[in-house]
C-alpha cells in the first residue's frame, strides 16, 4: 500500500507526519481522507486543567469529536461515522436513565462482585518498611482480581452488553489480546442472551489457550486473524463496518475513536468511585499515589480518573518494558512512542521512521498493546500523570513476591504495577497511603511464569 | 445410681451417649467406678446447653454395637434441640474422636481453643476484617434469571433460582472461609508449622494462601497420582511458598493423603496444626469447619431478607466431604420449612462400582477418626471412590451429614458424571458462570427438581467454587 506524508498545521501546533496506512481509509476514494482534516477542535493543552476537564465533561454530553486536548477524535471511514454518533447518543441516555443504571449496578453487585475491596497488604508494607529501617508507605491494594471473570475488563463488558441489548441488536464482536476482554465479553453475551464473535490473533490464541477454551465454554465464537492484537482489532472492526444495524461493536480498552475510550473509561471509573470512598473509610481523605499498570490504559483510567481532579494524588502508569527499553522490544508506548493516530484515535504509539506498528512484546501478554488511550497520552501531555515502565523480569520478580507475601498471585499485567514499588517504596515519606491497583489475578499466567523460570 | 448422678454432674449429655465403640468401657450401673474414673478428661460444659425437659438420668452404656438410645419423642423432632455435636463430638451416633492417644490432647486443646474464640470480639473482628478485604466477602446472591427461565414450564410457573457466588472468593471456592478461620485460630495456639491434605488442590492452594497471608511455614501432602493429575495446583501452591510432598501409599490418591498428614501430625504435634479442609475427621473438625463455613448461610438468610422479605425454600449444595453444604445449611437447620437438598457423585453410575455416592451406597464406619457413612468392600476396605470432579472424589462424608440424613432432616441424591458436564456447560451458555465441578454436580440436579417445585419457590443453590480449574477436562469430555 503506498504511503503518503501528511503535514497539517492548526492554530498552534506542527504535528508529526502521520502515514495514511495507520488510517482505515478503505472506503475512500482518494488517499486524503476527509474525515482525516476534522481536526478542528484540537483544545488548548497548556490551558488550566481543571478547564480541560471541565471541556472534555461538556463533551461527553453531546455529540463531539471526543477530543483529549489534542488527543483522540474519529479517524474513521465516513460509514462509521452515524454509527459511532448513533452510539455515543444511545451512551449518554443510559448515564441519564435510572432504570439502566439500577439494572447495571445490581448485576455489578450481584453478578461481577463489586464492590471489590480495598485491601491492606499487612506484609508486603511490612516488606519495604523493613528495607528502610522501619520507614515507608503503607501499601492498600485495589482488588479488581476478585471481580467475576478475574479481571476489571468485566466492569465495561457488562455494561456494553446491556447496552447492546437496549440497542436491539442481538449479536456482538469483539478483539482480544491476552483474552481477559473476550472471557469478559463472551461471559456478560451468555448471561444477556447475546451471541458473540470474538477476534483473537493465532499468535495470542497459542499463547492464551486457557482463555481460549474459556471462551468457547462460555458460548462465543472465537475467530483467529493473522498478525496480533492489532489485526484482530482491526478485523473486527471492519466485521462491525460490515453489518452495521446487526452487530454491536464491544471495544474492550479505552482507545479508538470516539466514544469508545470514553465509554469504556465512564464504566470503568467505578473502580476509582469505590476507591475513593473506601480510603475515605479506612484512613479518612485520598490516597497520596495510585499505581496502575498501563497496557491500553483502561485499569489506569479506571482508578485514576476519579483523581484527576486532586492534584494531591499522585497518578503513576507502568509499563511494560519487555526485554528492556533499548532492546527494542517492549510496548512502553508513552515512554517510547510517537503521536500518531491508530485505530481511529490520535494518541501516541508505537511506529517506525516509516511510520509502520511496531510489534510490542511483554510477558504480560495484555499489556502488548502498541498504542494507548489518547486520555492517558493528554494526562502524560499535561504532567498530570507519571509513566515508568518494568522489564519481564521485574514483573516475574514481583508476581512471585506478591503471592508469597500475600498470598495473592497478581495477573502478569497487573504485576508490572506492583514491580514499580520496588523504586517507588524508598522514595515515598513515612506512612503515605498508596493505593495499587491489581487488575487480574495471575491463575492464567502460571504456565508462563513456570517456564519462564525454567528457562 | 451414684455414678449416673456424677456422670449428670460432669456433663448432662453423658447419660445418652452409646459408648459402644471407643474406650470408655462399658459400664453398668451398679458397678462402683468413681466420679473421677468416669471423668475422660472432656473439657467442661463444651456442649451446647440442653434443654431436654426432665433429664432422666439413664445411662445407656451398653456392650452392644449400636444399641438404639432410648430417646424421648419430642426431642427428637426438634432440629433446634439436637445436640450438634454432643460433649464427645457426636451428632447422635456418628462423628466422635477415634484418633490414636498422642492425638487426643491435641484435639482438646484445638477445642478448648476453638470455644474460646466464639465469643471473642476481638478474634471476631479480626476474622470479619479478613474475609471482608481478603477474601472478598460477602459473596453476593444472584438471581439467575436465564436459568430460572430455562425451567420455567409452558404455562410459566417455575422454581426462582438464586447461586449462592462462593465462586467469587479469593482463590475460587468456599475452602478459603475455613482455611482463613484456622490459620487464625493456630496463630492463637502460637503454632508456626501448618500441614493439610489436599486432593485436586483446591484446598491446598487455600491453605498455601493462607499461610503466605500470615507467614507460617505450609506443608502439603498431596496423592502422588493426584499431583500429576493437577500440575498447576502443585505449581501454585510451590509459588506460593509450600512445600508439596507426594504420598505414594496406597492408591496414591486423596485419602492416603489424609493418613500420611495424620501421621504427620502424630509426630509433630507439638509445632504443628493440621488444617483440615473438611467436615470430616475427629471431633472438633467437624463442629469447627462448619462454624468457619456457616457465614455463607447466615449472610444468605439476610440477603434473601433483603431480596424477598423471606426464607429460601429449598436449599442445594454438592457433596464431597460436605463442607460447603453445611455451611450453607447449618444456619438453616432448625427453620423446618426450608428443605436442605445434598447432592454427592454417581460418578459412572451407581451400579457402576465407580462413585462416590457415600450417603446413598455406604455403610456406617470409622474413616480419619471420624464414625460416618463410608463406602468399604465386604472386607470393610475402604472402596476407591470415582467422580469426574475430584473435590467429590472422597470415600467418606462429615459425620453430620450422616446424622441429617439418619433424622431424615436433608435430603441426598447424586448425579453422574455426564450429568455434571451437561449442568456445567448449561450454566456456563446460560448465565456466563463457569462452576467448578463439583458444583456442577448440584446444578444438574436441578433438571429433577425444579419440575416438581411450586411456581415461585425460592431455590437457593450454593455455587461452591469456579471452573476454571476444569475447562480442560471439560472440553475434553464435551468435545467443543
Amino acid at each position: 500500500m503506498e504511503t503518503h506524508h501528511f503535514h497539517f498545521k492548526t492554530r498552534r501546533h506542527n504535528y508529526p507526519q502521520v502515514v495514511c496506512a495507520n488510517h482505515r481509509v478503505t472506503t475512500s476514494k482518494s488517499n486524503v481522507n476527509p474525515s482525516v482534516l476534522r481536526l478542528h477542535n484540537y483544545g488548548n493543552p497548556t490551558a488550566d486543567l481543571a478547564k480541560e476537564r471541565a471541556v472534555s465533561a461538556d463533551e461527553t454530553k453531546r455529540p463531539s469529536t471526543g477530543k483529549f486536548g489534542r488527543f483522540g477524535g474519529k479517524f474513521v471511514p465516513e460509514t462509521l461515522i452515524s454509527c459511532l454518533e448513533q452510539l455515543e447518543v444511545v451512551f449518554h441516555q443510559v448515564l441519564q436513565d435510572p432504570e439502566f443504571q439500577e439494572e447495571l449496578s445490581t448485576a455489578l453487585n450481584d453478578y461481577v462482585g463489586r464492590e471489590t475491596p480495598l485491601y491492606y497488604a499487612e506484609r508486603l508494607t511490612a516488606h519495604y518498611k523493613a528495607q528502610n529501617m522501619g520507614r515507608g508507605p503503607d501499601i492498600y491494594i485495589k482488588r479488581e482480581d476478585l471481580a467475576h471473570c478475574g479481571a476489571h475488563k468485566m466492569n465495561n463488558a457488562l455494561a456494553q452488553a446491556m447496552i447492546a441489548k437496549r440497542m436491539g441488536l442481538t449479536a456482538v464482536v469483539a478483539a482480544t489480546g491476552a483474552g481477559q476482554h473476550g472471557v469478559a465479553t463472551a461471559s456478560a453475551c451468555a448471561k444477556l442472551g447475546l451471541s458473540c464473535t470474538i477476534f483473537m490473533s493465532a499468535a495470542d490464541m497459542e499463547k492464551q489457550p486457557s482463555n481460549v477454551d474459556l471462551m468457547t465454554l462460555l458460548g462465543a465464537k472465537v475467530e483467529p486473524t493473522a498478525g496480533n492484537f492489532k489485526d484482530a482489532s482491526s478485523e473486527s472492526i471492519r466485521v462491525w463496518a460490515g453489518k452495521l444495524g446487526e452487530v454491536y461493536y464491544l471495544a474492550g480498552a479505552a482507545v479508538g475513536p470516539h466514544p469508545c475510550p470514553t465509554m469504556v473509561r465512564e464504566f470503568q471509573s467505578v473502580i476509582g468511585r469505590e476507591t475513593r470512598r473506601q480510603a475515605a473509610e479506612k484512613w479518612g481523605r485520598t490516597p497520596d499515589a495510585v499505581v496502575a499498570c498501563v497496557g491500553s490504559g483502561s485499569n489506569a483510567l479506571g482508578i485514576f480518573h476519579e483523581f484527576v481532579g486532586d492534584r494531591t494524588v499522585r497518578l503513576i502508569g507502568v509499563e511494560a518494558a519487555g526485554f528492556g527499553l533499548n532492546s527494542g522490544r517492549h510496548a512502553a508506548t508513552l515512554a517510547a512512542g510517537e503521536v500518531g493516530v491508530y485505530h481511529g484515535a490520535m494518541s501516541y504509539l508505537l511506529q517506525d521512521e516509516e511510520g509502520n506498528i511496531i510489534c510490542p512484546h511483554s510477558i504480560g501478554v495484555g499489556l502488548e498493546y502498541p498504542g494507548v488511550a489518547p486520555e492517558l497520552s493528554f494526562l502524560k501531555e499535561s504532567g498530570r500523570m507519571e509513566f515508568y515502565s518494568a522489564t519481564d523480569k521485574e514483573a516475574v520478580d514481583a508476581y512471585i513476591r506478591v503471592a508469597r507475601l500475600e498470598g495473592i498471585i497478581p495477573a502478569l499485567e497487573a504485576s508490572h504495577g506492583f514491580a514499580y514499588l520496588e523504586k517507588l517504596c524508598p522514595t515515598l515519606p513515612d506512612g503515605a497511603k498508596i493505593v495499587v491497583s491489581c487488575s487480574g489475578r495471575g491463575d492464567k499466567d502460571a504456565t508462563t511464569v513456570s517456564k519462564y523460570l525454567s528457562l | 445410681m451414684a455414678i449416673a448422678a456424677a456422670a449428670a454432674a460432669t456433663s448432662p449429655t453423658t447419660a445418652r451417649t452409646t459408648a459402644t465403640l471407643s474406650p470408655p468401657p462399658p459400664i453398668s450401673s451398679s458397678s462402683s467406678y468413681s466420679s473421677a474414673q468416669l471423668n475422660f478428661g472432656l473439657p467442661k460444659s463444651t456442649a451446647r446447653p440442653r434443654t431436654t425437659a426432665g433429664l432422666s438420668i439413664s445411662c445407656t452404656m451398653t456392650r452392644d454395637a449400636a444399641a438404639a438410645v432410648a430417646v424421648t419423642e419430642k426431642d427428637d423432632s426438634d432440629p433446634a434441640l439436637w445436640s450438634r455435636p454432643d460433649a464427645f463430638g457426636r451428632f447422635g451416633k456418628f462423628g466422635g474422636k477415634y484418633v490414636p492417644e498422642t492425638l487426643m490432647y491435641a484435639l482438646t486443646e484445638l477445642e478448648s481453643a476453638f470455644n474460646s474464640i466464639r465469643n471473642d470480639p476481638d478474634f471476631q473482628a479480626e476474622l470479619g476484617g479478613i474475609l471482608k478485604d481478603y477474601v472478598g466477602r460477602e459473596t453476593p446472591l444472584y438471581f439467575a434469571e436465564r436459568l430460572t427461565d430455562h425451567y420455567r414450564r409452558p404455562n410459566g410457573e417455575g422454581p426462582h433460582i438464586y447461586l449462592k457466588r462462593e465462586d467469587l472468593n479469593h482463590t475460587g471456592a468456599h475452602k478459603i472461609n475455613n482455611a482463613i478461620g484456622q490459620v487464625l485460630l493456630a496463630k492463637r495456639l502460637g503454632k508456626k508449622r501448618i500441614i493439610a491434605e489436599t486432593g485436586a488442590g483446591q484446598h491446598g492452594v487455600a491453605t498455601a494462601t493462607v499461610c503466605a497471608r500470615f507467614g507460617l511455614e505450609c506443608i502439603i501432602y498431596m496423592g502422588a497420582q493426584d499431583m500429576e493429575r493437577q500440575a498447576l495446583n502443585v505449581f501454585r501452591m510451590r509459588l506460593l511458598g509450600a512445600e508439596v510432598r507426594g504420598v505414594h501409599s496406597g492408591t496414591a490418591t486423596l485419602k492416603d493423603a489424609t493418613s500420611e498428614a495424620i501421621r504427620d501430625w502424630v509426630t509433630n504435634v507439638e509445632s504443628t496444626h493440621y488444617i483440615l479442609g473438611s467436615v470430616a475427621g475427629p471431633h472438633p473438625y467437624p463442629m469447627m469447619v462448619r462454624e468457619f463455613h456457616k457465614v455463607i448461610g447466615e449472610e444468605t438468610r439476610r440477603q434473601a431478607m433483603e431480596k424477598w422479605g423471606g426464607k429460601p425454600d429449598v436449599l442445594v449444595a454438592c457433596v464431597g466431604g460436605g463442607s460447603n453444604a453445611m455451611g450453607l445449611f447449618e444456619d438453616f437447620v432448625k427453620d423446618k420449612d426450608v428443605r436442605l437438598i445434598g447432592v454427592e457423585a454417581a460418578g459412572f453410575g451407581l451400579d457402576s462400582g465407580k462413585h462416590a455416592a457415600t450417603l446413598t451406597k455406604g455403610e456406617v464406619g470409622v474413616l480419619h477418626g471420624a464414625m460416618s457413612y463410608l463406602l468399604q468392600d465386604d472386607d470393610g476396605q475402604i472402596i476407591e471412590p470415582h467422580s469426574i470432579s475430584a473435590g467429590l472424589d472422597y470415600p467418606g462424608v462429615g459425620p453430620e451429614h450422616s446424622f441429617l440424613k439418619d433424622k431424615g432432616r436433608a435430603e441426598y441424591y447424586c448425579v453422574t458424571d455426564e450429568e455434571a458436564l451437561e449442568a456445567f456447560k448449561r450454566v456456563s451458555r446460560l448465565e456466563g458462570i463457569i462452576p467448578a465441578l463439583e458444583t456442577s454436580h448440584a446444578l444438574a440436579y436441578l433438571e429433577k427438581l425444579c419440575p416438581t417445585l411450586p411456581d415461585g419457590t425460592k431455590v437457593v443453590l450454593n455455587c461452591s467454587g469456579r471452573g476454571d480449574k476444569d475447562v480442560q477436562t471439560a472440553i475434553k469430555y464435551l468435545k467443543l
